[in-house]
C-alpha cells in the first residue's frame, strides 16, 4: 500500500518534472534574442504626438548603497533617477562621446588642461527658486571637493583641482594643478552636477538621504533607501541638453521607483502591467527575454561606458605571468565569443578592448584578441612549458597553475578555466569574501584578478591600471617597471590634452599597447538592459546608460 | 518561583552578552577594516586618500581606539541600545533599525497565528480522521511542506494569486492585500514542522495509559483529543514554536526579497553584503534578543501547562 502510494507519487512528480524541463526548453529555443536599438529614442508608436500625463514605474533590483546624493553615490540606479532630477554643465552624446552645451552655453581649455572656462545660460533655476549661475557652480563644485572620500567617484574626477573662480555672473573658470583633459566629460556626469547652494548648507548623510536640490525637468518627492523614491515633474522646466528633443517640462507627471531583487518577479511585474520599466544591474535572461518580447514589452539595450569585463594578471617576477609568452598564451586561449555567446546570449557584443563599446576613443583590437589556441600552444613550447600526461603542462616539475582571486564567483570564471585548460593552462578560482578579498590582492596573493568601473571618459581605465594615479594591487601588480612607465606616460598624453585627435591617438596607441603586452584581459562587453513596457514612449539612454525621461510619454 | 525566573533571566542575559561578543570577536577578526571595504565598492582604494582624510574616517567609526576599549564601548552602547552610525548607509543603526523593523514585526505577527492554526489544524485532522488512506495522505503532507524551499513557495504563490490571479499584489507594502501572500509563505514551514512534531506526539499520547482510562471513564473520542491528548502533546510543540519564531529574521531574509518587502531580513542581507559590521552587530543582537524573551516565555508557560515543572521550579 505504502510503496504503491510512494511510487504513484514518483511517477506524477516525474510527470510535472519533464513537463517543466519542456515548458523551460521551448522557451529557451526560442529565436535569439538580444535587440533593440543602442541608447537612441524608441517606442511603439513613434511619430505619434507625445500626450503628456501619467506617471511611469520603474523596478530596478536593489539599492545597497542607499544614497541618492548625485555628488556622493557610485550606485549606477541612483545615479540614473540623479540624472532626471539635477542638471550638469555639460551633457554628452551617447552616440559620438563628444560633450556638449547644457547648463554652460560654451567653454574653452587652456592647452595643458588645467584651466577651464564655463559660460552659464542665464534662465535656469533650482527648483527652490535660486539661479543656476556662477556662485552656484562654484558652491557647487567647492562642496563636491569638500566631500572628500565620500564622493568616491568626484576624488578621480576632481583630481589636482584648486578652486573655481567667478568671474561674472554667468562664467566661472576651474583650475586645476595638473592637466586633468578628462575633467571636461566629468562635468558632464550627475557626480558633478550642480545642486542649489542651499543643499550644501546640509550635512551630507541628509543629502545621501534625500535633502538635494537640483534644477532638473524632476524634482524628487521622496526617498526612501532601498524602497522606493517618487520623483514630481518640474513646472516651467526650459533648459534641458541639447540632446533631448522636448525643450520644455518633461511629458511625465511623475516618476515611481520600486526594488524588486527576484527576477522573475520583476518581469512578472512588466508583463501583468504593475511596473513599466524593468530595469536590472546583469542583462535580462534569454529566456525572460522572450517573455517580456511576448508581452508587447521591448529590450533596449547599451554597454555602459568605462572598463569592460577585464582580467588583470600579477606580472611579479616568479611568477607564471612573468612572463610575457605565457601572457600572451592566456590571451589567445581566451575565446571571447563563444564567452558571450555562452554567459549571455547569441549576438550578444564579444568585448573588443580593455574599454567597452560605448566609451569615447574605444579602439577595436578584435584582430588581436582573436582565438588562436594553436598559436597559444606554441608560445607556451617556446617558454618551455611542455604538455605533459595529465593533459597540463609543466616546467621543471612544476605544473602551469594560475591562481584567479575573486569575490564575486560567476559562471564566467569556469568557462575560462575550461577554455585555458584546453591549451594546457590549469586555472584555480580561489573564491574568498569580499573581506579577505582585499588583504589578499593587496599582497598580490594572485595571478589573475578581474575589474570592471563605469565612466565614460577613457581615463577611468587609469583609476585601475596606471601606478602614477592609483597604488591600488590591480595597477601595482599588472606592469613591471618598464611597462607601467609606458602606460603612465600614455595615460598623462591622454589628460594632458582636450584635443580630440590628439586624445585619440594617446589612447589607441594605449589600448594597442595593453593587448600587445597582455597587461588586461578583456573578457565581456558590459550591457544594461531594461525591459520596457509598450505603452512607454521616448525611452533613451544616456552616455553613461543612465535614464533620460525628458522624452517619455505613456500611451494613454 | 521567583528563584525559577531569576534564574532564567540570568541565563537570558548571559546569552545576551555571549551574541555579542562572538559577533564582535569574529566580525573584528576578519582581515580587513570598514574603511577599505568602503572605498573598494565605489572602486577606489585608500591610497588615494591624504592621511588627514583616513585620519577622519577612522575617527568617525573610532576604528583608532586600542580593540578592548572599541569592545567595552560597544557593549556599554549597545546597553543603552546605541548601536552607532551605518557604515554603508550614513544614518545610525539605530534609525535604520526602527524604520525596518515594523515591517518584520507586522509580518511575524500575521504569519504566526497561521503558523500555528495551520500546523494544529493539519495534526488535528491527521490524527483525528480514522480513514486510512487520508489519514497517510495527511500525515505525508508536512514532510513536503517542510521539504519546498521558501523562496520556490514564495515565487509559486505570486505566480498564482499576483500574475494569473490578480488576487493580491506580488510586491510591496500597501495595507493588508500585500501582506496576505509573505505570511503565507513565511508559516508555510513552521507551520509543516509544527504538524510533523504534533502528529507524532499525537500518536504517542493517543497510546498512553492515562488515555486508555480517560477513554475507559466513558469521555468522547474529541474530548479525550482536546482535554488529554492536545494539552499533553502541546509541550514539545511549545518549544519548537519558540525556536521558530527565534528564526523570524533569519526567515525574513528570504521572504522579503522575494516579496520586495523592506523589513529586517532585507537590511540583514544589505548589511552583511555591504559589511556593515555595526549594522549587523545590531541586527544579530535583536535577533538573538527575540529568540531569549521568546525562550524564557516559554520556559514560564512550561510552568503552566506542565504541573511537574511547575512542582520542580517551586521546589528549586
Amino acid at each position: 500500500m505504502s510503496t504503491s502510494y510512494r511510487h504513484r507519487t514518483r511517477r506524477r512528480l516525474a510527470a510535472v518534472a519533464v513537463s517543466v524541463l519542456a515548458a523551460v526548453s521551448l522557451a529557451a529555443c526560442g529565436s535569439g534574442g538580444g535587440s533593440g536599438s543602442d541608447a537612441a529614442g524608441s517606442g511603439g508608436s513613434q511619430g505619434d504626438k507625445p500626450v503628456p500625463g501619467g506617471r511611469l514605474k520603474i523596478a530596478f533590483w536593489n539599492d545597497l548603497q542607499g544614497c541618492i546624493d548625485p555628488n556622493q553615490v557610485y550606485w549606477i540606479e541612483s545615479r540614473s533617477l540623479d540624472r532626471n532630477i539635477a542638471d550638469s554643465l555639460t551633457d554628452q552624446d551617447p552616440k559620438t562621446g563628444k560633450i556638449v552645451p547644457w547648463l554652460a552655453t560654451s567653454w574653452t581649455v587652456n592647452p595643458q588642461a588645467t584651466e577651464f572656462t564655463f559660460k552659464l545660460r542665464t534662465d535656469a533655476t533650482f527648483s527652490d527658486g535660486t539661479k543656476v549661475d556662477a556662485a552656484a557652480v562654484k558652491t557647487a563644485l567647492d562642496g563636491t571637493r569638500d566631500l572628500g572620500p565620500r564622493s568616491i567617484l568626484g576624488v578621480t574626477y576632481l583630481a589636482g583641482y584648486t578652486s573655481t573662480t567667478v568671474v561674472d555672473p554667468s562664467t566661472v573658470k576651474v583650475d586645476f594643478t595638473k592637466p586633468n583633459a578628462g575633467f571636461l566629460q566629468a562635468t558632464s556626469t550627475t557626480t558633478l552636477a550642480i545642486l542649489s547652494p542651499a543643499t550644501y548648507k546640509e550635512t551630507p548623510e541628509a543629502r545621501c538621504a534625500g535633502k538635494v536640490v537640483g534644477s532638473g525637468e524632476f524634482t524628487l518627492d521622496s526617498y526612501t533607501a532601498a524602497k522606493s523614491a517618487k520623483l514630481t515633474r518640474r513646472a516651467g522646466y526650459a533648459w534641458p541638453s541639447s540632446l533631448v528633443a522636448n525643450k520644455g517640462e518633461a511629458y511625465l507627471e511623475g516618476i515611481d521607483v520600486s526594488y524588486i531583487a527576484e527576477d522573475s518577479v520583476r518581469v512578472g511585474s512588466l508583463t501583468n502591467g504593475t511596473i513599466d520599466i524593468a530595469w536590472p544591474r546583469q542583462p535580462i535572461s534569454e529566456a525572460d527575454q522572450q517573455v517580456l518580447k511576448a508581452s508587447g514589452a521591448s529590450i533596449e539595450t547599451r554597454a555602459l561606458p568605462g572598463i569592460a569585463g577585464l582580467l588583470l594578471p600579477n606580472v611579479t617576477g616568479g611568477r607564471p605571468l612573468a612572463d610575457l609568452s605565457v601572457r600572451k598564451a592566456v590571451q589567445k586561449a581566451l575565446d571571447l565569443p563563444s564567452y558571450a555567446k555562452t554567459l549571455f546570449w547569441d549576438d550578444y557584443p564579444a568585448a573588443k578592448s580593455p574599454l567597452t563599446s560605448s566609451t569615447p576613443y574605444f579602439t577595436d583590437e578584435s584582430a588581436k584578441l582573436a582565438h588562436d589556441p594553436t598559436g597559444a600552444a606554441k608560445l607556451l613550447d617556446g617558454a618551455g612549458w611542455a604538455l605533459g600526461s595529465d593533459g597540463y603542462r609543466h616546467k621543471a616539475d612544476k605544473k602551469l597553475t594560475l591562481t584567479y582571486l575573486t569575490p564575486s564567483p560567476s559562471p564566467g570564471d569556469q568557462l575560462v578555466q575550461d577554455q585555458l585548460k584546453k591549451v594546457g593552462i590549469d586555472l584555480q578560482i580561489k573564491v574568498v569574501t569580499q573581506a579577505q578579498y582585499t588583504p589578499l590582492a593587496t599582497a598580490g596573493e594572485y595571478d589573475l584578478v578581474s575589474s570592471y568601473l563605469t565612466r565614460a571618459d577613457p581615463s577611468v581605465l587609469g583609476s585601475a591600471i596606471d601606478q602614477a594615479a592609483t597604488k591600488q594591487y590591480s595597477a601595482k601588480y599588472s606592469q613591471d617597471a618598464a611597462t607601467a612607465a609606458r602606460v603612465s606616460a600614455l595615460f598623462a598624453t591622454g589628460q594632458s590634452t582636450v584635443d580630440p585627435e590628439k586624445r585619440g591617438a594617446a589612447y589607441q596607441e594605449l589600448q594597442d599597447y595593453l593587448i600587445d603586452n597582455a597587461v588586461t584581459y578583456p573578457l565581456y562587453d558590459r550591457l544594461q538592459t531594461a525591459g520596457v513596457s509598450k505603452k512607454v514612449n521616448g525611452f533613451a539612454f544616456t552616455s553613461e546608460a543612465f535614464l533620460r525621461a525628458n522624452d517619455i510619454w505613456l500611451d494613454r | 518561583m521567583p528563584r525559577y525566573l531569576a534564574g532564567r533571566l540570568a541565563q537570558a542575559l548571559a546569552v545576551l552578552w555571549a551574541a555579542y561578543t562572538v559577533v564582535f570577536v569574529i566580525l573584528h577578526v576578519l582581515p580587513s577594516d570598514p574603511i577599505t571595504l568602503q572605498l573598494s565598492a565605489g572602486g577606489a582604494d585608500i591610497s588615494q586618500l591624504t592621511p588627514t582624510q583616513l585620519h577622519i574616517l577612522k575617527d568617525r567609526y573610532g576604528l583608532d581606539d586600542p580593540i578592548l576599549t572599541q569592545y567595552f564601548h560597544g557593549l556599554w552602547n549597545a546597553l543603552h541600545l546605541d548601536f552607532g552610525m551605518s557604515l554603508t548607509q550614513n544614518v545610525t543603526v539605530g534609525s535604520l533599525i526602527t524604520d525596518k523593523v515594523g515591517s518584520t514585526l507586522e509580518l511575524t505577527l500575521v504569519a504566526l497565528p497561521l503558523m500555528v492554526i495551520g500546523g494544529i489544524g493539519l495534526a488535528y485532522l491527521a490524527s483525528y480522521v480514522q480513514w486510512r488512506p487520508a489519514r497517510t495522505l495527511l500525515a505525508r503532507l508536512p514532510a513536503v511542506g517542510v521539504s519546498l524551499p521558501q523562496f520556490f513557495v514564495g515565487l509559486l504563490l505570486i505566480q498564482a494569486f499576483s500574475f494569473s490571479l490578480h488576487w493580491f499584489p506580488a510586491t510591496g507594502e500597501d495595507g493588508w492585500r500585500s501582506l496576505v501572500l509573505p505570511a503565507v509563505t513565511m508559516s508555510l514551514l513552521g507551520a509543516a514542522m509544527l504538524a510533523q512534531l504534533l502528529i507524532r506526539s499525537f500518536a504517542d499520547t493517543w497510546r498512553e495509559p492515562h488515555i486508555a482510562t480517560a477513554r475507559a471513564k466513558g469521555l468522547s473520542r474529541g474530548t479525550v483529543q482536546l482535554r488529554h491528548v492536545l494539552r499533553n502533546a502541546s509541550l514539545p510543540a511549545l518549544t519548537l514554536l519558540g525556536i521558530l519564531l527565534g528564526y523570524t529574521v533569519t526567515n525574513a531574509v528570504v521572504v522579503e526579497s522575494v516579496f520586495s518587502r523592506d523589513g529586517l531580513g532585507q537590511l540583514a542581507q544589505r548589511a552583511v553584503l555591504g559589511q556593515d559590521v555595526p549594522l549587523v552587530q545590531a541586527i544579530v543582537l535583536i535577533a538573538a534578543a527575540g529568540f531569549v524573551v521568546v525562550n524564557l516565555l516559554v520556559d514560564l508557560l512550561y510552568t503552566l501547562l506542565d504541573p511537574r515543572v511547575a512542582a520542580a521550579a517551586r521546589a528549586g
